[in-house]
């Protein structure tokens, strides 16, 4: 029998099939990872609300995919904690060792902020690093001064937001370090769950492990690092394609946050983000300055953790739009096109110890900021004003126990070229998902009387802003709640002539004598059995001149009970 | 006795025709009509009918599989849809779970709010409320709200109505009540309750299953009744079973009251084909694989069974469903996948199809775009004479031509092209079975790949070889074993219920008389369905999970009482699925029963024989990579129904059927077996 050789298609770099075979492979393991953690997990805010993220990174730590279900202010960072840990271990003299977990959640070394959670494993093969396996999670409750991860609003620095885990291994080379596991469990109001989910983050971390050592025993180390390399480089590269397609320049905008609006030094309230975005070929810049002085209350931001992703998974989702583009692997390289900037001692690059546990609130600013700062140069690609988001930790005791729900309550999005706004979803670098109301009822003292749409509100304009949500729940039994949002001072803008959306707003008692309305960030107060609080999202601002609206889009909305403006 | 299974799908209509007495199976193929599809249907029974010199008033039988109701959601064409619901509710089908499909995007659709089942206009709240855990009425239903809404909504025309309430699974009377107060003031109007449904959490799932079973009731219920009318008029009057997406048939009546549950009609007959395939060699572990023209479907069967769905996991065209469905895993592989570069030079095959028109290159319908067709044409692996049994003759030059195009973008040759889009192809349907395997502890060493459809011998062996699966199937009729499934399908009704109730206070009479309840119910409904009492079989399990946890598993009771000592078995459930289990309590979430009227069914078929001499057709050089190379070697072609008995044959080598092409790669070998199948297995 006669054989015809052909050429091999390994060369000295990686083909690009190979290259795709083992970018699915990455992905592959961080979706397990996921799966495993979701379905593992007891709290809501896991297993529910999906505020969680699994990945696995290179030996230098740079992010080489993500599981599907992370939701991106999770996902994003995690390239950022593991610097974080390094930077922590060359302080104190330790290193990473095979049979390590480290437990890290130090906003101020590269963590988001301190209820998220990191576990991380790292991989060797052959006595060689190869790569991080990493999750990490919201957790309820680790010991800040009121019972929850939200809505520690009095919070004076970094210390009173709760248990600081700096690198801490909870496994040393294969070892439990049970009195790492004792601290936690005796810093938590609900060890049950909080413990529950971090060993939930520790099985899945390990899984991750199992899968990268089989991945490079399946393609060998050279071809899954060049791979990684190959797809690291291919992100950069959708990502800089887009980029040159704008005309270079420099485009500003403003965007400001409620603060404090009960808080008696004006100084708290109407806090100003401040964008200016530089084009320069297939780079841009990103200058926060001008931005409001770091506060000694926590809507201060980690620069790393909060600002970068902010800023990252805008510009990705207006310039590799999943709808508008092919899909793009999640890593590091995807962002190298980017740089940004933010002068220290202002709320988007704080000062250690300032305080950032309720940082969601302005980083969902800058991510509408920046939206609007592009506006004029990518009209096709972005939203008018997006209202922001709302969390509520809600407690009580019930059989002698403590418990802790988190309730995260959705804004909307603004109009779009072609399409109206998003109605109650949560916004832009945060994803999560509401919990049912069946689940909730079922588990604690508390009654959901209304989930509906804010009827009026939207902003007006050829393509309408979506829709706000009104959520109401009673309490059936005495307790209490903190909360953490914004969006109930300035409503989202309306854009090319879109009219203004509207403000969001809470109340306690609505309807009745009794009725109260409260600031976008509540410390905790106790509440009697009985008592309804109730949370309004914002509306969305409207996109184009609301003459050229279709008639017929507005006779829908008035079947529908829908009516714009404010 | 005579009975005859027919899938539709969206260019042919497949039958088989099964006489259970001589064990003969007589096997059809007609064009599908999409305008009617019932057309082809009645047509292609009597052609069959004439081909198998039976006269249709002979059939026993008529088994059915549809996508009528599929593609009124895909194509969202259905009943203007109204919505009765708990007051200050109205808006959780259009707030979903609040998440954004993709997270990465500003421009998106969201499903449920650029596309709703349900109008916000036709949606009305009415006061009323139960709580948990019990199930308490906490405020009466507001009957005269309801009796208003619907004279709104008749006066509106709304032809179907969902009537959706919170903690309905624990008590369904106000659902029920409703119901009928609506049927009295909307005469005609197509009516489904939520609980009726699918009685169990999580609203906005629940609520959007029943919204999509009134949107698509009424067309579904008027094809069924159609069909029966055009069975009758040619004097067929035989039953019309209808598979449903859990594997099991239902009446025509059970069908158009649920039609949310034939969502898988079609995919999930496949899957049963293929077990049906395992057993004549008796194989009962089994990745199921069926590859057409533009996608792929994955089921897995084990000796408990076909796999079923969990239901968090379960959509169909984005929407959340929650009924009892098969596990199958669909991806954007097919023939006609289109291989590419993407905007930043990596190397993309599928989702996007090429699709029947203009269809691969190879066609010579105008497609120039290459595909997966073509880059087995290019590799000397599909017969450009023998194509559909050589119906359709393939244009090898406009093969080369596109994959030539795609090459020069990569820097590679033809022939690594080509190969590099299959192997791409290949990994990507292994990291689908991967998920549903090694991801839930269960190791592709142990199964048998079944292959079918058009496209899935093609890649079978190559498929297998990723996931060190050892042994691939090809079922004796490949291109329809969708239709040869429905003929070995029971009848097979479900019903579920969620109680929550936490170990330690587990009540097991009540467990224990709800078990009783459901499962007599289940049982009039199959007796009327003309199931023999005393052979209806069935099963009971429980949806479990720690105290605390999200994520249900299914334990099964089998068909005796529930004790404490059952939820034992969670642990080892918990432990096989996710590596560890845990000492916490255990709550149980749902109930479920299922029960299965046996029919008469498929056992085996005579297939044909020849010897090796009259089914070699000729040799010709194929490119095969071998140990990491490529090389072109000389590669048998084969006729399949010539093959001889028993006798392995070495690959490389193309076996050719007329509806689909088994390949058998070098170091593979394949046999034809007495009782139907072909075996591929790797040579150690």
């Amino acid at each position: 029998m006669t054989t015809t050789r052909l050429a091999s298609t390994v060369g000295g770099r990686i083909d690009p099939i190979t290259a795709a075979v083992i970018g699915g492979g990455l992905n592959s393991i961080a979706v397990e990872m996921g799966y495993r953690l979701a379905r593992m997990s007891y709290s809501s805010i896991i297993r529910e609300s999906e505020d969680f993220a699994c990945a696995i990174c290179d030996h230098e730590g740079r992010q080489l995919c993500e599981a599907t279900q992370s939701t991106p202010l999770q996902s994003g960072p995690i390239a950022g904690y593991l610097a974080g840990i390094s930077r922590r271990f060359e302080e104190v003299g330790d290193e990473w060792r095979p049979g390590d977990v480290v437990i890290h959640n130090h906003p101020y070394y590269g963590a988001s902020h301190q209820p998220d959670v990191a576990f991380c494993a790292p991989v060797f093969v052959a006595g060689e690093l190869v790569g991080f396996s990493v999750t990490t999670a919201h957790h309820l409750d680790l010991a800040a001064l009121t019972p929850g991860s939200c809505g520690i609003v009095t919070a004076t620095d970094t210390y009173a937001e709760g248990l600081l885990l700096n690198a801490v291994k909870v496994e040393d080379e294969g070892t439990r370090v049970e009195s790492a596991w004792r601290i936690i469990a005796d810093n938590t109001r609900i060890p049950h769950l909080v413990v529950g989910d971090m060993e939930a983050q520790v099985a899945a971390v390990k899984l991750g492990a199992t899968r990268l050592v089989e991945l490079i025993e399946t393609h060998g180390l050279e071809s899954v690092r060049a791979a990684s390399e190959y797809l690291m480089d291919h992100s950069e590269r959708m990502l800089r394609n887009q980029i040159e397609l704008l005309p270079d320049g420099t485009y500003e905008a403003e965007g400001f946050l409620d603060g404090f609006l009960d808080h008696p030094d004006p100084a708290y309230s109407k806090l100003r983000i401040k964008v200016a975005v530089t084009i320069a070929g297939s780079e841009m810049h990103v200058d926060l300055d001008g931005t409001s002085p770091q506060l000694d209350l926590p809507v201060n931001m980690p620069f790393v953790g909060t600002v970068d992703v902010a800023v990252y998974v805008t510009l990705r989702s207006l310039l590799l739009d999943t709808v508008r583009h092919d899909a793009v692997s999640s890593n590091s390289g995807l962002f190298r096109p980017i740089t940004i900037s933010a002068p220290e001692g202002t709320l988007a690059n704080p000062r250690f110890p300032a305080p950032t546990i309720a940082r969601f609130c302005s980083g969902n600013i800058i991510a509408d900021t920046l939206m609007r700062a592009l506006a004029p140069v990518m009209p096709e690609a972005v939203a008018a004003g997006v209202g922001n988001l709302k969390v509520v930790a809600y407690s009580g005791e019930k059989d002698g126990a403590t418990w802790v729900y988190m309730d995260i309550v959705e804004g909307s999005y603004g109009g779009r070229h072609g399409k109206d706004g998003l109605d109650a979803v949560d916004t832009l670098y945060a994803n999560t998902r509401n919990n049912p109301i069946e689940d909730i009822e079922s588990h604690y003292p508390l009654r959901v009387k209304r989930y509906e749409l804010a009827e009026e509100g939207a902003g007006e304009g050829q393509w309408r802003g979506g829709l706000g949500s009104v959520r109401d729940f009673e309490f059936l039994e005495d307790g209490g709640f903190s909360l953490e949002g914004d969006g109930n001072l300035v409503p989202p803008p309306g854009l090319f002539g879109g009219g203004d959306g509207s403000a969001g707003s809470v109340l306690m008692n609505p309807g009745t004598d009794g009725e109260q309305s409260l600031p976008s960030k509540i410390a905790y107060r106790r509440v009697r059995k009985g008592e309804v609080l109730r949370t309004v999202g914002p509306c969305g601002g409207g996109y184009g001149d609301p003459a050229l609206r279709d008639t017929a889009a507005d006779e829908r909305d008035a079947a529908d009970g829908i009516g714009a403006g404010s | 006795m005579l009975f005859v299974g027919i899938d539709i799908g969206g260019t042919f209509t497949d039958l088989a025709l099964y006489d259970s007495e001589t064990e003969a199976v007589r096997v059809h193929k007609v064009r599908s009509t999409p305008d009617d599809p019932g057309r082809a249907l009645v047509n292609g029974i009597v052609e069959l009918c004439e081909l198998a010199d039976v006269t249709p008033d002979e059939l026993d039988g008529v088994l059915h599989g549809t996508t009528v109701a599929t593609n009124a959601v895909l194509e969202h064409r259905g009943a203007l849809t109204g919505l009765v619901t708990t007051e200050h509710m109205r808006d959780v089908v259009h707030i979903g779970r609040h998440q954004r499909p993709q997270p990465y995007s500003v421009m998106q659709d969201i499903p449920w709010q650029a596309r709703p089942f349900v109008r916000r206009a036709h949606r009305v709240g009415v006061a009323e409320r139960i709580a948990p855990p019990t199930g308490d009425v906490v405020l009466a239903l507001d009957e005269d709200a309801v009796r208003a809404a619907g004279r709104g909504l008749h006066e509106a025309g709304v032809q179907a109505v969902a009537v959706c309430f919170l903690f309905s699974y624990l008590d369904p009377a106000h659902e029920e009540r409703a119901a009928a107060i609506l049927a009295e003031e909307m005469p005609g109007c197509f009516i489904s309750t939520s609980a009726g449904i699918s009685p169990q959490f999580r609203e906005f799932e629940r609520f959007t299953t029943a919204c999509m079973n009134a949107f698509v009731g009424p067309g579904t219920g008027l094809y069924l009744e159609r069909l029966t009318a055009a069975l009758a008029a040619r004097e067929i009057d035989t039953d019309l079973l209808v598979m449903r997406s859990n594997g099991g048939v239902a009446s025509v009546a059970e069908a158009a009251a649920r039609p949310v549950t034939l969502m898988l009609s079609g995919p999930a007959a496949g899957v049963l084909g293929a077990q049906w395939a395992g057993s004549l060699v008796d194989r009962n572990r089994l990745i199921t694989f069926d590859m057409g023209g533009t996608s792929a479907d994955i089921g897995l069967v084990t000796e408990a069974g076909v796999q079923e769905a969990s239901a968090r996991d379960t959509q169909i065209a984005g929407y959340p469903i929650l009924v009892p469905m098969f596990d199958i895993e669909t991806i954007g592989a097919g023939g006609g996948s289109i291989a590419r570069v993407d905007d930043a030079g990596a190397f993309v095959v599928g989702p996007r199809s090429a699709g029947a028109q203009p269809g691969p290159a190879a066609y010579g319908f105008g497609g120039d775009e290459p595909t997966i067709t073509d880059a087995h044409v290019v590799l000397g692996r599909l017969d450009p004479e023998r194509f559909l049994g050589g119906e359709m003759k393939l244009d090898v030059a406009a093969a080369e031509a596109v994959i030539d195009g795609l090459a020069e973008q990569l820097g590679l040759s033809r022939q690594e092209t080509a190969e590099g889009i299959l192997t791409l192809a290949n990994a990507n349907m292994a990291q689908t079975i991967r998920s549903i395997t090694v991801e839930r502890g269960r190791d592709p060493r142990d199964f048998t790949l079944v292959a079918f459809g058009g496209a899935g011998p093609l890649h079978a062996a190559e498929l297998a070889s990723m996931l060190n699966v050892p042994e691939v199937l090809i079922p004796p009729h490949p291109g329809i074993t969708s239709a040869t499934g429905l003929l070995t399908s029971d009848l097979r009704y479900d019903l579920m219920r969620t109680v929550f109730m936490v170990q330690g206070q587990v009540d097991a009479r009540a467990i224990n008389t709800q078990f009783e309840e459901l499962g007599e119910e289940l049982i009039e409904r199959l007796v009327r369905d003309g199931a023999p009492r005393d052979e209806v079989k069935v099963d009971r399990f429980l949806d479990c999970r720690y105290v605390g946890q999200g994520y249900e598993l299914r334990i099964p009771v089998g068909d005796g009482a529930f004790s404490d000592g059952t939820l034992d078995a969670f642990h080892r459930t918990h432990e096989a699925e996710y590596g560890r289990s845990s000492a916490d309590p255990i709550e149980v979430v749902n109930l479920r029963v299922t029960a299965t009227g046996q029919r008469p069914r498929l056992s085996r078929v005579a297939v044909g024989f020849g010897d090796l001499p009259s089914a070699t057709i000729g040799e010709a050089q194929s490119v095969w990579r071998v140990d990491g190379e490529l090389v072109e070697l000389p590669t048998k072609h084969l006729l399949r129904e010539k093959l001889p008995m028993d006798v392995p044959v070495a690959g490389p080598a193309i076996v050719f059927q007329r509806d689909t092409t088994i390949v058998v790669p070098p170091g593979w070998s394949a046999i034809a077996k007495a009782s139907g199948p072909l075996m591929l297995s790797i040579e150690n």
